[in-house]
């Protein structure tokens, strides 16, 4: 491990979310980071990247916005941190995609009237802490150990899938979100629907398979007996925290289980603020659990 | 288009279009041919139970020339993108890839799948990006139940979202705005000028 490894720079893409319902993804990701001395640059005036619905039903134009922004974001120095695993996702895909077919890049160059950029790294927040920042500076930089909680890491599908894209880790048995959540000293659960889909952007127009879909995963997270999951996305969050009350009133069940963003938690753990972190934003209050662990 | 749903399928030179196999495999990038019918692509789809038909037998539809019975059923809009398919198809077959072919297929054509609140969200999630840059969700939400005519969805949602501050009321103007539009123009000319599917 080397010893100098607190002077990293990163562009960043919050994405559209973060902004908004994700704010508090956005507000404890600033705060962590801070506090770990990394770096952390806004790509200035970047734009939606077309996330799931331009793909549907247009290729071309979901390729076309991601490559423009990879466009914006090369003007910033640093890789570029994607906090989103959809925006992760799309701009991943676009390098990938515009990188193996020539026909694709000639007609994306058309759209955007310049060259397409992919030398830029595309990281996930989660890749520069493991990986960049390092699990064991991870771990030295804890202050507040978050002994106790026990754990469902929620991955969801587009941080691992499909096997060529992302790489952040293997793409049906990740690791990685439990080796950064254990360096807080928390406990991690095994459970059956880590990688099942949350239904994401049909909260909008088909909120009755949301539902479904998070009823189970809520179901599985407490089965294996987690007081709280934690996310690396904000779509993923809002399904899980935003109707976790109306998944209560059609399945019966009783959860009360808060959805941490992994910044949040490891925040909180080096010792930020937590009136910085956006405890109050949650729909599931944290605060009685964090309470009951002697946590806040 | 006529309900074709419990129509009897007769396998025929004039009712197989064997041209649209080779549309989809453009599109997608992947080929439609080498699945072999496992099944492991609808095992393992969490969207199947909503879906008339599995992933799998889509497939199976496209290499029998089945175009109808695949656009007018409503599966390719239940499709959540989730690439749980391609990720485990064993003759890698990107089935997340031919979705969205076959969504820009039914879309182009205006349907004719029945799934309409799927396509108002995607069309709205879209005009959003070149109005504004960037997604605005109680807008969003706000023209989605409008035009859907569904006034009253969600709607104990909306003043807890907004006490809570996750529901932005007012878009900062984006300077990109000028450079998205011509984004937009520059494909739509393209497609005119049959440089871009």
């Amino acid at each position: 491990m080397t010893a100098t490894k607190n002077v990293l720079n990163y562009s960043y893409y919050p994405g559209c979310s973060l902004h908004a319902s994700g704010k508090e993804y956005d507000e404890s990701a600033r705060g962590l980071f801070k506090a770990l001395k990394i770096g952390l640059q806004e790509v200035p005036d970047w734009f939606c990247c077309g996330a799931t619905p331009a793909h549907n039903v247009d290729e071309l134009l979901s390729l076309a916005l991601c490559a423009k922004n990879l466009e914006l974001a090369d003007k910033v120095e640093g890789d570029l941190a994607v906090a989103c695993a959809a925006c992760f996702s799309r701009l991943k895909t676009t390098q990938h995609k515009l990188g193996e077919n020539e026909v694709k890049r000639k007609q994306v160059e058309q759209a955007i009237d310049g060259k397409v950029s992919l030398n830029k790294p595309v990281k996930h927040l989660l890749e520069i802490l493991a990986r960049d920042f390092g699990l064991e500076n991870l771990r030295g930089a804890i202050k507040i150990p978050l002994t106790g909680l026990k754990i469902a890491t929620y991955y969801g599908c587009l941080l691992t899938r499909p096997p060529d894209v992302p790489q952040l880790d293997c793409v049906e048995a990740p690791t990685i979100m439990e080796t950064v959540v254990e360096t807080t000293g928390a406990e991690t659960v095994a459970w059956s629907h880590r990688m099942e889909c949350c239904g994401a952007n049909f909260t909008l127009s088909r909120p009755g398979v949301v539902l479904k879909l998070t009823g189970d995963i809520l179901a599985s997270a407490k089965r294996a007996g987690a007081d709280c999951l934690v996310v690396a996305c904000p779509l993923c969050h809002g399904n899980l925290d935003i109707r976790q009350k109306e998944i209560e009133e059609v399945t019966g069940e009783e959860y009360h289980m808060p959805v941490f963003y992994i910044t949040q938690l490891l925040a909180l753990a080096c010792g930020v603020n937590p009136t910085k972190l956006g405890f109050g934003s949650m729909i599931v209050s944290p605060n009685p659990l964090l309470k009951e662990k002697n946590l806040l | 288009m006529k309900n074709i749903k419990n129509t009897k399928m007769e396998l025929s030179q004039e009712t197989m279009n064997v041209g649209f196999i080779k549309k989809v495999e453009t599109l997608s990038g992947s080929s439609v041919r080498r699945c072999f019918q496992c099944g492991k692509c609808s095992a393992g789809c969490p969207m199947r139970s909503f879906m008339d038909h599995p992933p799998n037998r889509i497939v199976r539809l496209i290499q029998l020339g089945q175009w109808e019975r695949v656009l007018a059923g409503r599966s390719i809009w239940y499709c959540a993108s989730c690439e749980t398919c391609s990720t485990r198809c064993p003759n890698k077959v990107d089935l997340a890839a031919i979705m969205d072919a076959l969504r820009k297929l039914s879309w182009d054509a205006d349907g004719p799948s029945k799934e309409s609140y799927v396509q108002l969200a995607n069309r709205l999630f879209i005009n959003n990006i070149k109005q504004y840059g960037r997604q605005y969700e109680m807008r969003l939400a706000a023209v989605f139940n409008v035009k859907s005519g569904q006034f009253l969805k969600d709607l104990m949602l909306g003043p807890k979202l907004l006490s809570k501050g996750k529901l932005k009321m007012f878009h900062s103007k984006n300077k990109n705005l000028a450079e998205i539009e011509k984004i937009f123009n520059r494909i739509e000319e393209m497609r005119k000028n049959g440089d871009a599917p």
